[in-house]
C-alpha cells in the first residue's frame, strides 16, 4: 500500500465535531488550536449549506505549543461566555493541542463557567471527520445527560452526518406516526435557516441543552450512522440500558426497518400515510427499472451511508461493482462484503485509488462528493451527488435522500443522472 | 478619542487598540500584526494557509506535499475556496498530496513515511518539476527533520525537493507564512536556472495569484508595451519560472504584504528595483502602465495602450458611476486590496466607510489611513461580533469581504461580494474592472434585497 495519500477521502476530526455542535441550540464550537482549524472547516461549511457559521479558536501560538495552551483556553472560554452567551460550548482539539498534551478536561472541569462547556478530544491524526462527529455527540450525551426520572414513549434519534433536508424526512415520518423525539443533534433548522431580519443572535432550531440532559428519559435510540454517532448510542444503552438500534433508512426496505425499529421501542403504528408513500416510492422506482436495471454503480460515501446506498441501488437493479468508505472501520469491510456480489471494495482509501478502480471496474454511474467529479467526468460515468461536502451545485442540503419520501427524490436524481449521461454526446 | 470599543468588545478591552477612527490631525495607526485575542471568534488561518494556501499553491507544475494529519491538505485541494487559476488544470488543483500522518507517526516520528511519500508521489507524477513538502502543525512539534529527509529525497529521485517549515501556529496568523514562502523560495528556487536568453524588457510581476485569471488580462497589457514577463511569482507559475527570475530588470509588486520579502531579497543579491502597483481600477491601473513604461523608456507605446483600453472601458463605468454615486461600502480584506480599493471604489462614487484587514501590518494601515476620510473606521484583525456590529449600526450598501464572513453579510441584509475569490472575475486591470462594477451593480441592485421581511411586518 501506498506510504502517500493522493485525493484524500476523509477530512479531519474537527470538523466533524463542529457539525455535531452545529445541531445544539446556541452552542459555540471552541477549537483549541491554531486558527487555520477552524477558518478551514468554517469554509467547507460555507460552500456546502451556503450558512453563516461561527467557531472560535483558542489561537494557539507558538509561546502555547512550548508551555501549554491552559491559558488561551481559559481566556477563550471566558471571552466566548461573555460576548456570545452561548448554553453551551464544545472545546474541540486538534493535533496541535493534542500533542503538546494540554489537559482540556481538567482545565474545564476547574473553571466555574455560566454555561456547560464539554470538552471534546478530536486528535486529527486518529479516524476522520467521521470519528469527530462520533466523538462530539459521545461527550455530549455523556456529559449532560441525567439519570432518568420518568422515561416516556420518546425516542433519541441520531442522525450522524446527514443533511438538513434527511433529518426534516425523518421528523416527518416520526411526526405522522405521532411518535415523539429528540434529534441528537438537529441541524435542519440551523444549517437551513431563513432570511428574516433582525437577525437572531443564535440561528433557531437545534436541539436544545435541556433535551439533551434529559435524554436518558427516551425508550430507545436509533442511530441511523452507525460511524458517526453509533457511540453515543451504546453509551446510553450501556449506562441507561436504553433499548438501542442502528439503521440507515436509505432505500426502502432500510426504511421498513427502521420504521418497524421505531413501531417495536414506541408501540406505535404506521399510519397509511407512509404506507402511500412506500407505495409512491416504488412507483418511481418501477418507473425507471428498465434504465437502472443492470448498471455497474460505484459508491463513495462515509461507511454507513455507503451501505445504505449500496442496498438501495440494488433495489433499483444496480450492480454495485465499488464500495468505497471514506473511513476504514472492520465493520464497514465486514457489512461491504454481504451488500456487494464480488465487488471491490475501498476501506478508507484514497479516491486516486477509487479513480483507478473506477477505470478498471467499466462502470456506468458513480455516487459521491464534489471531490469525485473529475473522476466522472474523466471516465465519462454519470454522477449522483451525494455526501459531504457538495458544493459545485445549489440545493443539496435542502432535500433528504431517506425515508420514503427522500427515496423518490434519489431515484430522481439518479434517472436524471443516467439520462444526463446517455445525452452526453 | 481616537480609539474606539465597539460595545460587542466590552469585555475584551484590549481591542479598542486595534479599532481606530480616522482623523487628520493624528498620526495614529490601529495595533496590528499581534496575536489573537484567544476565542474572540477571529477570521483569521494559519501560517501554513499564507504559505501553501497563498504562495506556493498557485506554482503550478510541483507536487504540493502537506507533511501531516490529513485535513490540513483536504482544506488547501485545489486551492480550497482560492481561485488560482492555471493553464495547467489537468494537474494543478486536481491532486492534493499528503503524508496522512496517523498516531504511530507522531510517536515515533514521520519521517519514513514522508521519505516514502516523496519518491512515490514522484514515481505517480514523474512529469512534475519538483516536490513542495509543506509542515504542518504536528510536524514542528514531534521535531521531523524535514530538511534532512528532503536532501535526501533530492538526491534520490534528481529533481528539487524543498521543505517549507510553515506549521500553523507560528506567528499571529497567515502573514508569517507569506513570509516563510518567501524565504524558502528565495533561498531554494531564485536563481537556480538562466533564462534560455534574456532582454532589456524583462519584467517579474511579483505578488499577484491569478486569482480568477487576474494576470490573464495584467500581463498582456505589459506584453503590447514590447515588455517580456519573465516571471508571475506566484499565479500561474512554473517553478523554472521562479527559478530564472533573479534575471529580470524590475520587479512589479502588486501584493504588497505577501511578497515585500522576496522583493527586498532581489533588490539586495541582484540589484532589481521594485515598482509598487495598483492595478485595480482606470486611474491606478494607467498609472502603474506609465510608471512601468517610464522606467523601461517606452512611454509613447504605453500612452498608446491606455488610450485604447480606457475608451474601451471608460463610457460604461461612466454610466455606472451615476449609479453608484453616493453608496457607501465597507472593505475587508488580507490587507493591500483594502487600501488598492478605496481610491478605485472613489472611482464609482462609492465612499469606504469603514476598512478592515486579517493581518495587516503598520504600512498596510498607513495607506488606508492616507486614502480614507476622517471618521472612517479602520480596524485591525476584525472577529465576527464586531464585524455584525458594524454592518448593523453602520449600514453600508455593499460589503467586500471573503467567503466566511459572505453568509453573515447576507443574514443582515446587507449586499456582498466576495473580494477574496471573486464572484465572476477577473477583476483587475480595464476588462477586469468592468467585472468588478457589473458585480457590484448585481450586489446592490438585486431585487431579492426588497423582499425581507422585518419582524413585526404583517
Amino acid at each position: 500500500m501506498r506510504s502517500v495519500t493522493i485525493n484524500p477521502a476523509r477530512m479531519c476530526q474537527p470538523i466533524g465535531a463542529m457539525y455535531a455542535l452545529f445541531g445544539v441550540h446556541a452552542a459555540v464550537s471552541l477549537v483549541h488550536g491554531s486558527q487555520g482549524c477552524a477558518a478551514y472547516p468554517m469554509r467547507m461549511f460555507n460552500r456546502h449549506f451556503r450558512e453563516l457559521v461561527q467557531v472560535a479558536v483558542s489561537s494557539l501560538g507558538e509561546d502555547a505549543s512550548v508551555f501549554g495552551g491552559k491559558k488561551n483556553l481559559t481566556t477563550a472560554i471566558k471571552n466566548v461566555i461573555a460576548r456570545r452567551h452561548p448554553e453551551l460550548i464544545g472545546v474541540i482539539t486538534t493535533c496541535l493541542s493534542e500533542t503538546i498534551g494540554d489537559d482540556i478536561d481538567g482545565i474545564i472541569r476547574e473553571g466555574k463557567y455560566e454555561c456547560k462547556v464539554v470538552p471534546i478530544h478530536t486528535p486529527s491524526y486518529v479516524g476522520s471527520h467521521v470519528t469527530g462527529y462520533d466523538n462530539a455527540l459521545c461527550s455530549l450525551v455523556s456529559h449532560l445527560s441525567k439519570e432518568p426520572d420518568a422515561v416516556d414513549e420518546r425516542i433519541n434519534i441520531v442522525p450522524g452526518m446527514v443533511n438538513p433536508g434527511d433529518i426534516m424526512e425523518i421528523k416527518q415520518m416520526l411526526d405522522s406516526m405521532n411518535v415523539s423525539y429528540t434529534i441528537l443533534s438537529d441541524i435542519s433548522e440551523t444549517l437551513n435557516a431563513p432570511l428574516m431580519l433582525p437577525k437572531p443572535p443564535f440561528p433557531e432550531g437545534g436541539t436544545s441543552v435541556d433535551e439533551i440532559e434529559d435524554c436518558a428519559n427516551a425508550c430507545g435510540v436509533i442511530s441511523l450512522c452507525e460511524h458517526a454517532g453509533g457511540s453515543a448510542a451504546v453509551f446510553l444503552k450501556g449506562k441507561y440500558g436504553m433499548a438501542a438500534d442502528t439503521i440507515c433508512p436509505i432505500g426502502v426496505e432500510n426504511t421498513d426497518r427502521f420504521l418497524a425499529a421505531v413501531c417495536d421501542m414506541t408501540g406505535g403504528g404506521i399510519p397509511n400515510s407512509l404506507e402511500k408513500e412506500r407505495g409512491r416510492l416504488i412507483d418511481a422506482m418501477v418507473d425507471v427499472h428498465m434504465k437502472t436495471y443492470g448498471k455497474r454503480a460505484a459508491i463513495f460515501a462515509d461507511p454507513d451511508i455507503a451501505l445504505a446506498l449500496a442496498e438501495f441501488v440494488t433495489e433499483l437493479g444496480m450492480d454495485v461493482v465499488i464500495i468505497s468508505s471514506s473511513t476504514a472501520s472492520r465493520k464497514f469491510l465486514q457489512k461491504a462484503k454481504s451488500v456487494t456480489d464480488g465487488g471491490e471494495i475501498l476501506n478508507g482509501r484514497d479516491l486516486y485509488e477509487l479513480h483507478r478502480a473506477v477505470k478498471d471496474r467499466e462502470v456506468d454511474i458513480l455516487f459521491g462528493n464534489t471531490k469525485c467529479k473529475p473522476i466522472a467526468k474523466d471516465e465519462g460515468v454519470a454522477f449522483v451527488r451525494c455526501g459531504f461536502p457538495v458544493y459545485d451545485r445549489v440545493g443539496y442540503h435542502r432535500y433528504g435522500i431517506m425515508g420514503y419520501h427522500g427515496g423518490v427524490y434519489l431515484t430522481d436524481m439518479i434517472m436524471n443522472a443516467i439520462l444526463e449521461w446517455e445525452e452526453r454526446e | 478619542m481616537p480609539f474606539t470599543l465597539l460595545k460587542s468588545d466590552k469585555p475584551i478591552p484590549e481591542r479598542e487598540k486595534h479599532t481606530y477612527i480616522k482623523a487628520a490631525s493624528e498620526n495614529l495607526l490601529p495595533r496590528c500584526n499581534v496575536q489573537t485575542t484567544p476565542g474572540d471568534f477571529t477570521e483569521r488561518g494559519c501560517t501554513y494557509a499564507g504559505c501553501m494556501g497563498v504562495v506556493c499553491g498557485p506554482i503550478k507544475d510541483v507536487i504540493h506535499l502537506v507533511h501531516g494529519p490529513i485535513g490540513c491538505a483536504y482544506w488547501t485541494w485545489g486551492g480550497g475556496t482560492r481561485q488560482n487559476l492555471s493553464d495547467n488544470p489537468g494537474f494543478h488543483r486536481k491532486y492534493c498530496f499528503s503524508t496522512d500522518m496517523q498516531e504511530d507517526n507522531v510517536i515515533f516520528g514521520g519521517e519514513d513515511k514522508l521519505y516514502k511519500s516523496i519518491l512515490e508521489a514522484h514515481e505517480e507524477f514523474p512529469e512534475a518539476k519538483g516536490v513542495f513538502v509543506h509542515a504542518t502543525c504536528t510536524i514542528g512539534l514531534i521535531g521531523d527533520d524535514l530538511n534532512g529527509v528532503c536532501k535526501r529525497a533530492e538526491q534520490e529521485i534528481g529533481i528539487r525537493v524543498v521543505p517549507f517549515n510553515c506549521e500553523g501556529f507560528r506567528g499571529c496568523s497567515q502573514s508569517l507564512g507569506h513570509h516563510i514562502a518567501n524565504d524558502t523560495l528565495f533561498e531554494r528556487v531564485v536563481g537556480t536556472k538562466e533564462p534560455e536568453y534574456t532582454t532589456d524588457y524583462d519584467m517579474n510581476i511579483i505578488g499577484d495569484y491569478n486569482i480568477q485569471g487576474d494576470l490573464w488580462v495584467i500581463k498582456p497589457l505589459f506584453e503590447r508595451m514590447g515588455i517580456r514577463i519573465l516571471c508571475t511569482f506566484t499565479g500561474n507559475a512554473s517553478v523554472d519560472e521562479i527559478a530564472q527570475a533573479h534575471r529580470a530588470k524590475l520587479n512589479l509588486m502588486h501584493c504588497q504584504r505577501s511578497t515585500p520579502y522576496i522583493c527586498r531579497l532581489m533588490e539586495k543579491k541582484y540589484g532589481i528595483p521594485v515598482l509598487r502597483a495598483s492595478l485595480f481600477g482606470i486611474e491606478q491601473t494607467s498609472k502603474a502602465l506609465r510608471e512601468v513604461a517610464a522606467f523601461f523608456g517606452l512611454e509613447d507605446k504605453a500612452e498608446e495602450i491606455i488610450e485604447e483600453e480606457e475608451s474601451k472601458v471608460a463610457p460604461e463605468i461612466e454610466e455606472y458611476r451615476k449609479k453608484f454615486d453616493g453608496k457607501r461600502v465597507f472593505i475587508y480584506q488580507g490587507a493591500p486590496r483594502a487600501w488598492h480599493w478605496i481610491p478605485m471604489f472613489r472611482e464609482l462614487g462609492i465612499e469606504t466607510i469603514a476598512a478592515a484587514t486579517t493581518f495587516g501590518h503598520e504600512d498596510d494601515y498607513a495607506k488606508i489611513c492616507a486614502r480614507v476620510n476622517d471618521g472612517v473606521l479602520v480596524l485591525d484583525n476584525p472577529n465576527a461580533l464586531e464585524l455584525e456590529e458594524i454592518l448593523s449600526e453602520l449600514k453600508p450598501d455593499l460589503f467586500v469581504s471573503g467567503l466566511k464572513e459572505k453568509y453573515l453579510s447576507y443574514k443582515l441584509g446587507v449586499p456582498f461580494i466576495n473580494g477574496h475569490s471573486y464572484e465572476n472575475g477577473p477583476y483587475a486591470a480595464y476588462s477586469g474592472f468592468l467585472n468588478f462594477v457589473s458585480d457590484i451593480e448585481k450586489a446592490m441592485f438585486a431585487p431579492v434585497w426588497g423582499l425581507i421581511r422585518r419582524e413585526g411586518h404583517a
